[in-house]
């Protein structure tokens, strides 16, 4: 007796579902998705590690439908494919680690304001379709062609929310500097992907300072924690100013480079401060890119071993606070490119 | 994790060879060996954790796994 | 991928091809062993010591060790033909 199969409970039971229901694919939704790129269905990205199976523009369309994408929203799934699939980004050990990062992609050109991809209140939690179905979009790639299923091939320990999605654009319409792209040589009108390998983010409150030394003093311990691989590794980092804090710096004459490079330069512990704690270890420290004594307890240990870690955005309502997002000791680097529309 | 896929990369290229890891990561090693065509490769494992061991402590302790090691490549 | 469930199934799975084991010495007494380095922690002093011990217990002549850039990322193809151009077994470590 043939029972008909609930298409929820379907895809709901598969492995690499991310337990919630998904937008059931029909060749109906594939080919009205796919009306949202230019690019050939057939036309190969690249192998999803750690299980290696091959993504074409279709399987990743596939994938869009099911997290809940418009057709318009797939050009930005696309490109996050491929620059996720980049040596330097490491997604194949991301699938593996017993840490929680995931990639976080923050959307900057006007791509993202026509398609939606929120950056003001809220943008990094629930309610905005793009930000939600994007990042998810991502997640079921990496669960499904990938295989990243923790306790089978992912060793997470705990995860993280942002597994669940994790994708934002900047608030330009309160940002006083020029966004994170134009930073790294874009133009403004340039549609760009900037992904990084971070924690879901920590919050950095302070309605108390109102000069940029004391507020830069206390988000840059945000920065820094006996268990946070940034003390322990080279590793990226998320600082996303809410527009409140970044008026303050901005209104005391501060550029973006001077907040950013202020970050890089006070955001750090002592090592007689590491050791009592945490992932502290001699041969750790004396791995990192830059000239340390761990021996001297007095010697200061940066966050930010290289100023093109720190990925400084402007993002969030108005209000009194910075996210701080952490990153991984897993050898991965931020990438960045133009995206096709 | 990458140096099963290593050990993949090898056995293809005709050079016998075994992998060690620690334990916590079995499951990503049976998983990553079985979705290469290579379910049930013999490799080695560990006690987790071995980042607190000092170097005498991990050089003992490896020495227990030694012709473990060696089974694997030879007949 | 179209079946009688009405909609599509965009399941990954399915095992590869089989990759047969290559084929093994009966001894490594006179051979080269491989120790590839994915730089872990821990990672050189086990392979260290494994080599050293197979010399001493199985009269391996020789070891060639490798250090690749970064522990979750796999080597480099131009490592590995490297070494499988050199050695006759090869030990990769540490996996995690």
């Amino acid at each position: 007796m043939n029972e008909p199969v609930d298409e929820f409970e379907f895809f709901l039971e598969k492995i690499w579902s991310d337990g919630f229901p998904v937008v059931t694919p029909t060749e109906e939704r594939i080919a009205r998705i796919l009306g949202g790129t230019k690019r050939d269905p057939a036309e190969v990205i690249g192998p999803i590690p750690p299980a290696m199976e091959t993504a074409t523009v279709r399987d990743i369309a596939v994938h869009a439908l099911m997290a809940g994408c418009r057709p318009e929203y797939l050009p930005v799934v696309i490109s996050a494919v491929e620059l996720m699939l980049r040596d330097e980004f490491n997604v194949n050990g991301v699938q593996g680690t017993m840490h929680g990062v995931a990639p976080m992609m923050i959307v900057s050109g006007p791509y993202a304001v026509e398609i939606g991809i929120h950056g003001g209140n809220g943008c990094m939690g629930p309610g905005f379709r793009a930000n939600a179905t994007i990042g998810r979009a991502i997640r079921l790639i990496l669960t499904n062609l990938g295989a990243g299923i923790p306790g089978v091939s992912s060793m997470t320990i705990f995860g993280m929310p942002s597994r669940y999605t994790y994708c934002l654009a900047e608030n330009m319409e309160d940002n006083p500097w020029d966004s994170l792209a134009v930073s790294k040589g874009y133009s403004p009108d340039d549609n760009v992907i900037t992904m990084a390998m971070v924690e879901s983010p920590r919050f950095c409150f302070d309605d108390v300072s109102d000069e940029p030394d004391r507020l830069l003093t206390g988000i840059a311990d945000s920065m820094t924690a006996m268990g946070s691989w940034n003390m322990h590794a080279r590793s990226d980092m998320v600082v996303a100013m809410g527009p409140q804090h970044a008026a303050i710096c901005a209104n005391a004459g501060m550029s973006r480079a001077d907040v950013h490079s202020r970050l890089c330069e006070i955001a750090g512990r002592k090592v007689g401060e590491l050791k009592n704690g945490g992932n502290w270890r001699r041969e750790r420290a004396l791995a990192f890119p830059i000239d340390v004594d761990p021996d001297d307890d007095e010697f200061f240990i940066p966050a930010i071993k290289d100023p093109e870690d720190l990925q400084l955005i402007v993002a969030g309502g108005w209000g009194p606070c910075t996210a701080v997002c952490h990153g991984w000791s897993g050898g991965s680097r931020a990438v960045h490119g133009k995206y096709q529309v | 994790m990458c140096s099963v896929r290593d050990t993949i990369e090898f056995e293809k290229r005709g050079i016998p060879s075994t992998t060690i890891i620690t334990s916590a990561f079995k499951k990503a090693a049976d998983f990553q060996f079985r979705g290469n065509g290579m379910e049930g490769h013999p490799y080695v494992v560990l006690p987790h954790p071995v980042s607190n061991l000092q170097p005498d402590e991990m050089r003992e302790l490896t020495l227990r796994f030694v012709d473990e090691v060696a089974s694997h490549l030879k007949i | 991928m179209a079946n009688g469930l009405g909609f599509i199934d965009p399941s990954a799975g399915g095992a590869k091809e089989t990759i047969l084991l290559a084929p093994r010495p009966t001894d490594l007494s006179g051979k080269v062993v491989g120790l590839l380095d994915n730089t872990k922690e821990q990672a050189d002093i086990i392979l260290q010591t494994v080599g050293e011990a197979l010399c001493e217990r199985y009269g391996v002549e020789t070891l060639i060790i490798r250090r690749k850039e970064h522990y979750s990322k796999p080597a480099a193809t131009e490592i590995i033909d490297e070494m499988a151009g050199k050695v006759d077994v090869a030990i990769a470590g540490l996996g995690g």
